[in-house]
Parts: structure tokens; C-alpha cells; sequence
């Protein structure tokens, strides 16, 4: 902060004017919908991990018993060949359940587990959309006209980044109105939509006798099982780009679902 | 004639514009709006900024704390085998014991049990469906079945009556008494899978309604003597079904499966069948029935999983 070369007395002028000069900047995200961000991630990993290993009692995709596979389960096949691949002590058959659940053979734990997560998902998803409401982060979310144009752009965009900067050519990012674009909306916005789809499966599935009802909207219990795991490939999946993208999006974005603001004012250049 | 005409039309066009300008004020209130700029001294920004990834990393390693201190053993020895010894006893040094996890665990088991009592209802019918959705029933007990030698000598006992009396009941006197109840309904496993079944019984409220539990019980301890373990040793199998739940048209101490006497293999003669339970509350060979006040043991609460068990 100070410079070795000056007295104390200057330096301290120095810095206190430069703590002084005004910075230019716009809130982007209200503190409730920071803090669920940041709290969804470890509650998605529990129930994720927590709800592999309730699957593994009764796997739903299932296959004709094989005398490698009396159960059938699709994941066990996948598990086995991902063990033929980095190698096992175990049961192949286990490998994904030991690394991406809490194990096989752990149900009662397993249910204990997805349990409280699934309680604090629901209020950390309830007080998402409290902060998306106060803090009008609603607005930015919502599917308008031309955003297919928009997203078709944004994959050309996406596809060409890496091919140009090895070639060293420029690459200007298509330019954005809003806060999102169209491909960032449509993830943004179709993430809280699977959310509550995998709540209400997740119901269908915990209280089908109470809540016949739920149960009919999937169908049958195996429909809202097949649900409630497709959500959780959706959910799993979209980690990926997401972190990736925020990452490479830069240090103004990833400060931004922190402290809530960016320098990156309304109108400036994108990158 | 063509004056009313028009007066319709133009009523008719001024609340199509009324709809309009409704569409279109709630477009607008739902536009995007370009965020205001504020301007802030770098010192208060910085100083603010600081805090806040402060908290976030407070957050992220109390939530690695806890998150490791909520694993179950066996999943921390296969995942961090070099580790998991020292990490332990970091952990219970800092409060992070085990007793504490086990009770903290099952509070969330008491309070999921309390939503599902919240629930559940009476009058609420359990989804029925017709006689061709059954499917036959996968016996999953973890035990051995019995031989069928017991059958000769079965009796059910009832106590816990307001009469003071233990009745012992055959399973003629059973069928003889009692209307028979049938219904298509889904058991669905605490594993996850789940059977269309039908069932053939009397009511469990019907047997309530006929030897009176004795006043201030509330609850029913089914015990099955009959039953085995996976070595074919003897191991009592029990659960505990709340009074509310027994006299549910729909809970049925069943004596028919697929249209046929129960077999051994699904708790001949008489098992429970409370499709508002998860299976593991459906007892099978049922021998013993006793009206308490206090909650009766339950087999599988016992290990670990909830004692309520309503779906």
C-alpha cells in the first residue's frame, strides 16, 4: 500500500487520497441471491452424493440381469468400465458409487443426509427468489425477443474463441444490451425452473400416499424417480460451463457474486 | 338496434385497450432496467470488498468442517484412507464429535417425521389402481422364510385391551368375524422400488372398533414371532404403528395377496399392509399385537432409519 520511499506522513496523504478518488460502480447481484449461490453449491454436492447412494438400493435405469449384473443397473456397467480404466481395488461394480456417493450400502446414513440437504436446499431456493425479487435480478432473467438470434451468435462466439486466439486473430465478442445474454438468460433462468422440478419430484417420490396428486403429475413413482434424476444431471452439468465460462469471463464477474458489484458500467465494451 | 351495435363494439375496443395497456405496463415493469451507477471512495469499496471474501472464506472452510463431520465413516475411509484418522480427531478436538452427529441426524429424522405426521390425514385415500396394474411381489425381507410348519400353530395375540384380557385369535376366527376388505395399492420400498399390489384383508379399525384397545393408548406394537434372519435363526421383527394410522380405511391386516391366501413368503396368514408406511412398516407373519402408551420399539428405527415412515 505504501511505497518504501516516502515519509509516513506522505504516504499516509497519498494513500487516503487515492482511498478517496470515487470508483464508478453498478450493483449487479442483491446479498441474498450471493449468499444462496455460494451455499447452493455445497448443498447440491450432498444431495447429489447423498441421493447416488439412495439410488444404488434400487437402481431406476435398469437392464435384463446379466450374471456379471444380476441387478442390471446401467450404473454398475458404468462404474465397470470406469474401473477398467483407472484401476480398482474394490468391486468394479462400485467404483462410481464409491467415488460420486457416499457409498454403496449406506442407505439409512444416505437418507439421514439427503434429508437436511434437501430441507436447506428449499429454504436456500426460497430465499433465492426473495433476493431475485427485492433486488429486481428478475427482470434480467426473462426470456425476450431475439434471443435466439442472440444465442446462435453467442455459439459461434463460444466456438470460434479458442481457434482465434491460437491464431492470434481478433475475436470481438458479439455485442449484449442486458446484464445476460441470450444463452446466460436462458441457463440463468431454466436453473431455478429445474430446481423446483426437482423439489416437487423429489416430493412425489417422499410422500406419494399423502400427495397423490404430485405423484400423477410424473406419471407413476418410477416417473418422478426418472425426473428426479434428470434434474440432477441438469443441475450436475450446467457446474461445468458455468464455472468455466465464469472463470473465463474474468475477475470483474467472479468479484461481482462476492461483493455484489462490477465496474463494468452499463454501455462500456464487453471484455 | 345498430346504436346498441356500436356502443358494444366500442366497449368492446376500449377493454381490448384496456388489455393492451395492461400487457403492455406489466412488459414494462418486467424490462430489463439498466442499473443505477453509484459512485463509491476506492477506500470504502476495497475495505467492503475485503469483508465480504472474508465471509466467503470463513463460509467455505466451516462448511468443509461440518461437511466432513456429516460423512459417514465408511464413506471418509474410502475417501481420504490416508487422512481421515487424523482429520477425525481434528474434528472431535474441535466439538465435531460423533455422538453430536448422531443426534444432530436424527433430529432431521424427528423433524421429516413431523412433516410427514403433518401431512398425513385419515380422510385422505391412498391412490388405488385396477386389478391389472398389480404386478407379482418381490419379496425383499433380509431374512430367511420360515417353513410353512408354524402355519398349524399360528395364533394372533391381542393385548393392551380395555378388558384387561389377552384374546387369542385363529386365523378362521379372523376371516370368520371380519368383513374382507380389497384393494390395489402401491408399496413402495424404503430403497427406492415399488409393486402395485392386491390386497385382501380385514380392516386394522375394524379389529379396533371389535376388542377395544384399553383407554390412553395410542400406539400398536406389531411383533412378528415367526421370523428369521439370514442364517435362519430366530429374530423377532416389530414396528410401531400410531392409532391414527391403524384405523385408516385403508390400513388392512391382510390375509389375501394376488386373490390367493398369503403365501409364507409375503407373512402368511396375516401381515399389515399401511400403504401410507414405507414397506418396511408392513409387517409380515404377524403374531403379536399390543396396545401401549409409551411409542413401542421399532426394527428398523433401530438402524438408523425413521420411525414414522409415512409416505
Amino acid at each position: 500500500m505504501t511505497a518504501p520511499s516516502l515519509t509516513p506522513a506522505r504516504a499516509r496523504v497519498r494513500s487516503a487520497s487515492r482511498a478517496d478518488e470515487p470508483v464508478r460502480i453498478v450493483r449487479k447481484h442483491h446479498v441474498l441471491v450471493r449468499v444462496t449461490h455460494w451455499v447452493h453449491f455445497p448443498l447440491l454436492l450432498g444431495l447429489i452424493v447423498s441421493g447416488l447412494a439412495i439410488y444404488w438400493a434400487a437402481p431406476v435405469f435398469r437392464h435384463a440381469p446379466t450374471p456379471g449384473n444380476p441387478r442390471g443397473d446401467y450404473l454398475a456397467d458404468v462404474g465397470r468400465a470406469l474401473a477398467g480404466v483407472f484401476g480398482t481395488s474394490g468391486d468394479p461394480r462400485n467404483w462410481l458409487y464409491e467415488r460420486v456417493s457416499l457409498g454403496p450400502q449406506r442407505l439409512a446414513n444416505s437418507l439421514r443426509l439427503h434429508w437436511l440437504f434437501a430441507y436447506l436446499y428449499m429454504a436456500c431456493g426460497a430465499l433465492y427468489l426473495l433476493g431475485l425479487a427485492r433486488g429486481g435480478g428478475w427482470r434480467a432473467l426473462l426470456p425476450r425477443r431475439g434471443d435466439a438470434a442472440e444465442a446462435l451468435a453467442m455459439l459461434r462466439y463460444y466456438a470460434g474463441v479458442i481457434p482465434h486466439a491460437l491464431a492470434r486473430k481478433p475475436w470481438p465478442h458479439p455485442p449484449i444490451a442486458g446484464k445476460y445474454n441470450a444463452l446466460q438468460r436462458t441457463a440463468y433462468l431454466a436453473m431455478p425452473c429445474v430446481g423446483l422440478l426437482v423439489v416437487l419430484s423429489g416430493w412425489a417420490m417422499h410422500k406419494p400416499a399423502m400427495l397423490p396428486w404430485l405423484e400423477r403429475l410424473f406419471v407413476s413413482y418410477d416417473g418422478a424417480r426418472i425426473v428426479h434424476f434428470l434434474c440432477m444431471l441438469a443441475l450436475g452439468g450446467f457446474m461445468v460451463p458455468h464455472v468455466v465460462l465464469a472463470v473465463a469471463d474474468g475477475w470483474d464477474t467472479l468479484r461481482s457474486m462476492v461483493t455484489g458489484w462490477s465496474t463494468r458500467l452499463k454501455g462500456a465494451p464487453h471484455e | 338496434m345498430s346504436e346498441s351495435r356500436r356502443d358494444a363494439k366500442a366497449k368492446a375496443a376500449s377493454s381490448s385497450g384496456r388489455l393492451t395497456r395492461a400487457v403492455r405496463r406489466a412488459l414494462e415493469a418486467a424490462a430489463e432496467r439498466p442499473g443505477a451507477v453509484e459512485e463509491v471512495p476506492r477506500g470504502r469499496l476495497a475495505s467492503r470488498s475485503r469483508r465480504d471474501f472474508l465471509l466467503l472464506g470463513a463460509g467455505a472452510l466451516a462448511t468443509a468442517a461440518v461437511g466432513w463431520w456429516i460423512l459417514p465413516d465408511g464413506t471418509r475411509r474410502t475417501w481420504l484412507p490416508w487422512a481421515h484418522d487424523e482429520l477425525d480427531t481434528l474434528a472431535a478436538r474441535a466439538g465435531l464429535t460423533r455422538d453430536r452427529r448422531e443426534r444432530a441426524l436424527n433430529r432431521v429424522l424427528t423433524f421429516d417425521d413431523d412433516v410427514a405426521e403433518a401431512l398425513y390425514s385419515r380422510d385422505r385415500l391412498v391412490r388405488t389402481y385396477t386389478r391389472a396394474d398389480a404386478r407379482p411381489l418381490r419379496n425383499n425381507y433380509h431374512g430367511r422364510t420360515p417353513g410353512p410348519e408354524y402355519l398349524p400353530g399360528w395364533r394372533l395375540s391381542l393385548s393392551g385391551l380395555a378388558s384387561g384380557r389377552r384374546e387369542i385369535l385363529s386365523i378362521e376366527d379372523l376371516l370368520a368375524r371380519f368383513a374382507r376388505h380389497d384393494m390395489n395399492t402401491r408399496l413402495v420400498c424404503v430403497e427406492g422400488w415399488s409393486h402395485v399390489v392386491a390386497w385382501g384383508g380385514l380392516r386394522f379399525g375394524d379389529l379396533l372398533a371389535a376388542y377395544p384397545p384399553a383407554p390412553g393408548t395410542r400406539w400398536a406394537a406389531m411383533r412378528s414371532e415367526v421370523s428369521l434372519d439370514g442364517r435362519g435363526r430366530h429374530e423377532p421383527y416389530y414396528v410401531s404403528i400410531d392409532f391414527e394410522t391403524a384405523r385408516h380405511s385403508q390400513t388392512l391386516l391382510a390375509t389375501h395377496h394376488g386373490g390367493a391366501p398369503l403365501t409364507v413368503e409375503h407373512g402368511a396368514p396375516l401381515r399389515l399392509v399401511a400403504p401410507m408406511k414405507l414397506g418396511l412398516k408392513n409387517i409380515k407373519g404377524l403374531t403379536h399385537i399390543t396396545y401401549t402408551e409409551a411409542e413401542p420399539p421399532d426394527y428398523w428405527r433401530e438402524r438408523g432409519y425413521s420411525a414414522y415412515d409415512g409416505i
